[in-house]
């Protein structure tokens, strides 16, 4: 096997041009399980951790970029006010070597519909930044994920970062699973409020082939709230509302049975988690 | 000298006392070989080809392409090792190699021995083997079924049955008739791993026709035994050396396909060979807890005193024999030395399923009729509106009675042990709200097996004791698999002769040269190899203190003991006097459990110990009522240890149990999908970690039995065994629903809150105890009350 550490961007893209079959590899914590499981024997290894840029972030108005190579621990530690939902997705991550060493770029680029990042970059609508020897594209974190573990990457393509608005209200994210450190998540959600554009975002992991969204469930909130000007109001959420939207959030997965759950009990737990992460989101809302 | 007028106290100079266990340092330095350490020059290195069949006929084996291979130096089917084994002489099932057919995805056809581990895996994967699938037998349904073609196995049956019992002990039907309240309750506990975190490794190395075997064995006696009938060898040309174990558990009691293939290849090739199992081999390898299916009625007075029991099991025991029948009748064993039972009946059968075979885990086959019945006595507390410990305290056996399946009973301290752990945990007192809730159970476990493995004369342990220039070493065939048996005959050592732990030299678990000692299972080590360390090291001492009165001109009574000293002379003096006096120091002792410890009927060889354990727990839980999820919070586990060698080691056995118990309550299946099991890594197999692990309360209650050495018993199971049904009952004590199958996932309690919305029968678990061909019943006697029972 050969092993490749280019130490800049432009040469990672030029060795991704030239051999797009080449594997990448970020903190290892997917692609090392799978080579020595022997699910997958890669003739090439793309190293991008010696990238020094990839491992950085910053923020440009009201939008933060997060590099691709940041890890678990530096969101948990750097970024729990810009982007609280993430950070608190990427507190539930494996463990505390796994979170030294996943990165966000890694989590993506293994598509997973259990990675734990997925749920809450959709929440908050995030956008990835893609970038090849022949030019860069911004892809709508929904639009990226195309199948379980497949993704809209071409074979030369790399994730540089990704893009979220700096948090302006609420986030909250919660999953559930057989116990609490190194799991995969039976299923997971993440909800953000907006108050100042007013809107709803949720993200589902773990309920279907890829992470979605909960679209219904974010419109019918986001009409309620507004229709009854709460998000001036700060009022307490009306019980049927809540369970409504608990309810959408549940019928928008599409789960399955498996080795850590059946499709009832995530489904089940779906519309608990939706109900939990909106009172939580709610009252810390009404509270600030 | 002053010492003539000082008086002879005991040495309590290292019994008792909290010591860090003799190899702890090796252990955190690393500098400990285990059994995958070793290497040898010339080594070579052997990997076994597995069935991807649950179950189907070798038509062929063809190793030609294989055998043609660089780096490849030999090749070994089931005809190269055609004898079959088993640890039980009555089911001799396994051949190391299956050359006629496959039981399970995993069972080993053929062996390769390369240069390296990757050639003889590629060898592996050039081997065409031609199978001719047969139907699967998945399920206890399966197996009790008629057979879907042939069976697994051409003996015992019906079909696929391995194995049957029925007993009854008093007159049943009476106590039932006479009974104010009757329950019938049935119970399922999901078969599970030893996830040792050392994986199986074992090194031979051979020549001139003797083979000698570094293995990762809880039983090199067995082994040894194993390997000199398969291999065709006299038992003096076989050496079987157990290595420091990571972790046994019960998973390493079987002799393995591994360890005769490495033996037959070093015969074979003349160089050393070593295999290690992966991961993923270790879950095939297996011999884990039996899935269990448990049916049990009880009938009572208005006081809740059992007045009769009738408890039925079956045991899922997977594609061989292993340990099978005893576990088999240990799901029916031990219930009545917790609880007086004046009539008795069980039934009980094992069946051959083509998965990976069931054999001993810490526990063995008493995990769950304790599940079982711990939880149906909650149940009927329950019913009759009596506390549920008041209810158990009315059943409690009393200490130094018989029970009515003959099992003696000397110390015991249930009452002492339930008194501590309410104290501690506040049980009694406990608020109740929705969510929050604690449970309690009690439970016993033997300190070793009344009897061998296999019919023989020989004393159960055997001890050697040398004293020189060289020092003192203890000559001993128990094996330490993490459980500190090591440190146990140093501290036993040290005690007789006035020494610390570490002055002793240990030479322990190798055939060769060691006594025999039949092995860590059965929690006999403390018990059995203490007791013959004891003899041995106290017979060492009478001559040290001969010899030393006779220089002084004292009596022998005279001569105190400790400190390092022998009198007024200094430990090494003294033994240089005595080897003067008497020629070469060697001393030997021995132990063998009492004779009438058992009853005498068909079955009577298991349950028999020379003492019990017994423990008892209090689990604090959080039981989520809408996502199901549990979080422990606390465990208190109150232990009548008899008497604590080493109160360090004792606790560490006791936070381990509980940790392996909570594992098992709450999240540890070995599942399988169309015959492959489903979680074959450490990933994917769930079991606690650090965060799941809550606070352990250990409260060690000393009742000094009256034959352990000083008065000790076993700890290494019996603390896992009340952990299960405490978690259970402490879920019912925080939503109201009983989850009757093991583990109890979010899951399973979200079914029980759903069945009890609907107006349904607020729990999950199995719905009905299936139709079983039991044989028909022999009827016991039980013990005569009157009589005096010791």
């Amino acid at each position: 096997m050969e092993f490749l550490a280019p130490t800049s961007w432009d040469e990672a893209l030029a060795v991704k041009a030239e051999h797009p079959e080449a594997e990448v590899i970020a903190g290892g914590t997917d692609v090392m399980v799978d080579l020595n499981f022997d699910r997958r024997r890669p003739a090439m290894l793309v190293d991008l951790t010696r990238i020094a840029d990839l491992a950085t972030w910053q923020i440009d108005g009201s939008v933060l970029t997060i590099g691709a190579g940041v890890t678990y621990a530096r969101i948990i530690d750097e970024l729990s006010t810009l982007a609280p939902g993430l950070a608190i997705a990427s507190r539930t991550v494996g463990s505390p070597q796994i979170r030294n060493r996943g990165t966000i770029g890694g989590n993506l680029g293994s598509a997973s519909p259990a990675g734990d990042a997925h749920p809450p970059l959709l929440a908050t609508k995030a956008t990835v930044e893609v970038a090849s020897a022949r030019g860069s594209r911004s892809v709508p974190v929904e639009k990226f994920f195309t199948g379980a573990k497949r993704h809209v990457l071409a074979p030369d393509e790399l994730i540089a970062a990704v893009t979220v608005p700096v948090a302006a209200g609420p986030q909250q994210f919660a999953k559930v699973g057989t116990r609490n450190a190194m799991v995969i998540a039976v299923t997971s959600f993440a909800l953000a409020l907006d108050p100042h554009a007013h809107a709803v975002g949720t993200g589902i992991g773990s309920a279907a082939p890829t992470p979605i969204r909960a679209e219904e469930a974010e419109r019918v909130l986001a009409g309620e709230l507004a229709a009854a000007d709460q998000w001036e109001h700060r009022r307490p959420l009306d019980d049927h509302l809540v369970d409504h939207f608990a309810r959408l959030s549940a019928e928008a997965a599409a789960p399955i049975d498996d080795v850590r759950g059946t499709a009832a009990y995530r489904r089940h737990a779906l519309a608990v988690l939706a109900r939990r992460t909106l009172s939580w989101a709610w009252s810390e809302y009404q509270r600030n | 000298m002053t010492a003539v007028d000082t008086p002879v106290v005991p040495w309590t100079g290292v019994v008792g006392r909290p010591l860090p266990r003799v190899e702890a340092a090796a252990k955190v330095t690393g500098a400990i070989a285990y059994a995958d350490d070793l290497q040898l020059p010339g080594m070579l290195f052997c990997k076994l080809l597995r069935s991807p069949h649950p179950h189907a006929r070798v038509v062929s084996v063809d190793t030609t392409a294989a055998r043609a291979m660089r780096g490849v130096v030999a090749v070994l089917t089931g005809h190269d090792l055609p004898t079959k084994y088993g640890i039980m002489p009555t089911c001799e099932d396994e051949q190391a190699l299956e050359h006629e057919k496959v039981r399970f995805v995993g069972d080993p056809v053929a062996a390769v021995a390369a240069v390296d581990e990757e050639t003889a895996l590629a060898a592996c994967r050039a081997i065409q083997v031609e199978y001719q699938p047969l139907a699967a037998v998945e399920s206890i349904e399966d197996a009790l079924a008629p057979p879907d073609g042939e069976p697994l196995h051409d003996y015992a049956g019906p079909g696929n049955v391995h194995r049957l019992a029925a007993l009854e002990f008093g007159d049943v039907e009476a106590g039932f008739a006479r009974a104010d309240h009757v329950r019938e309750d049935v119970f399922f506990f999901e078969g599970n791993t030893h996830l040792p975190m050392e994986q199986h490794s074992a090194t031979a190395q051979a020549s001139d026709g003797q083979v000698t075997l570094w293995s990762s064995t809880q039983n090199p006696h067995y082994v040894h035994r194993a390997l000199a009938k398969v291999l065709g060898l006299p038992m003096g040309s076989v050496r079987v050396v157990a290595a420091p174990l990571g972790g046994g558990f019960g998973g390493k009691c079987d002799p393995f396909s591994h360890e005769i293939a490495v033996c037959k290849l070093a015969l074979v090739t003349g160089r050393p060979v070593k295999c290690t199992l992966t991961r993923e081999e270790v879950f095939y390898t297996h011999r884990g807890r039996h899935p269990t299916l448990m049916w049990v009625r009880t009938g009572v007075d208005r006081e809740g005193h059992i007045l009769a029991m009738h408890f039925r099991s079956v045991l899922d025991g997977g594609a061989y024999g292993s340990y099978g029948p005893a576990s088999m009748l240990y799901t029916g064993a031990l219930q009545p030395t917790t609880y007086r039972i004046p009539a008795y009946r069980f039934e009980g059968a094992r069946v051959f399923t083509s998965k990976a075979p069931c054999g001993p885990k810490r526990g063995h086959g008493t995990p769950q009729p304790r599940f079982a019945l711990e939880v149906h006595l909650d149940k009927i507390a329950e019913e009759l509106g009596i506390d549920p410990v008041t209810l158990r305290r009315r059943n409690y056996v009393e200490p130094f009675t018989r029970t009515v399946n003959w099992l003696r009973v000397t110390s015991c301290g249930l009452q002492q042990i339930t008194d501590r752990v309410l104290d501690a945990s506040g049980y009694a007192r406990r608020r109740r709200r929705l969510g929050h809730g604690m449970g309690f159970a009690v439970s016993s476990y033997m300190c070793g097996a009344g009897l061998s493995i296999y019919w023989n004369t020989l004393p159960h342990s055997q001890c050697v004791v040398t004293a020189g220039r060289g020092g003192v070493t203890v000559f001993c065939g128990a094996t330490d698999i993490g459980q500190g048996s090591d440190s146990m005959l140093a501290t036993v050592a040290a005690e007789e002769l006035g020494l610390q732990p570490g002055a002793i030299r240990l030479v322990t678990g190798d055939t060769g040269l060691t006594p025999v000692d039949l092995g860590s299972y059965s929690s006999r080590v403390t018990f059995m190899a203490g007791n013959a360390a004891r003899e041995a090291a106290a017979k060492l001492r009478q001559l040290l203190v001969e010899a030393v009165a006779e220089a002084e001109g004292r009596s022998p009574e005279q001569v105190q003991v400790r400190d390092a000293r022998i009198g007024s002379l200094g430990f090494e003096e003294a033994v240089a006097l005595a080897e003067e006096r008497f020629g070469t120091l060697a001393t030997h002792g021995s132990y063998t459990p009492p004779a009438g410890i058992g009853g005498r009927y068909k079955g009577a060889g298991v349950g028999p110990s020379p003492a019990y354990s017994y423990s008892a727990a209090v689990v604090e839980l959080d039981a989520d009522p809408v996502t199901g999820e549990i979080d422990v919070h606390k465990v208190w586990l109150a232990h009548d240890i008899g008497r604590a060698i080493n109160e360090l080691a004792v606790r560490g056995q006791v936070e381990g149990g509980v940790c392996m118990g909570l594992g098992e309550a709450l999240m540890e299946a070995q599942a399988y999908r169309h015959g492959l099991v489903k979680q074959p890594s450490m990933l994917d197999y769930k079991s606690l970690t650090f965060l799941e692990m809550p606070d352990v309360e250990t409260i060690l209650v000393e009742t000094v039995d009256p034959e352990g050495p000083y008065g000790a018993k076993e700890v290494g199971q019996g603390p896992l065994l009340p952990v299960i049904p405490a978690v259970v009952s402490a879920v019912h004590d925080a939503l109201g629903v009983w989850v009757d199958e093991v583990p109890v996932t979010p899951d399973k309690v979200l079914r029980a809150l759903e069945a009890r919305a609907r107006g349904r029968d607020a729990r999950y678990g199995p719905k009905s105890f299936p139709v079983v061909p039991y044989p028909p019943l022999v009827k016991v006697a039980p013990p005569d009350a009157a009589a005096p029972t010791l």
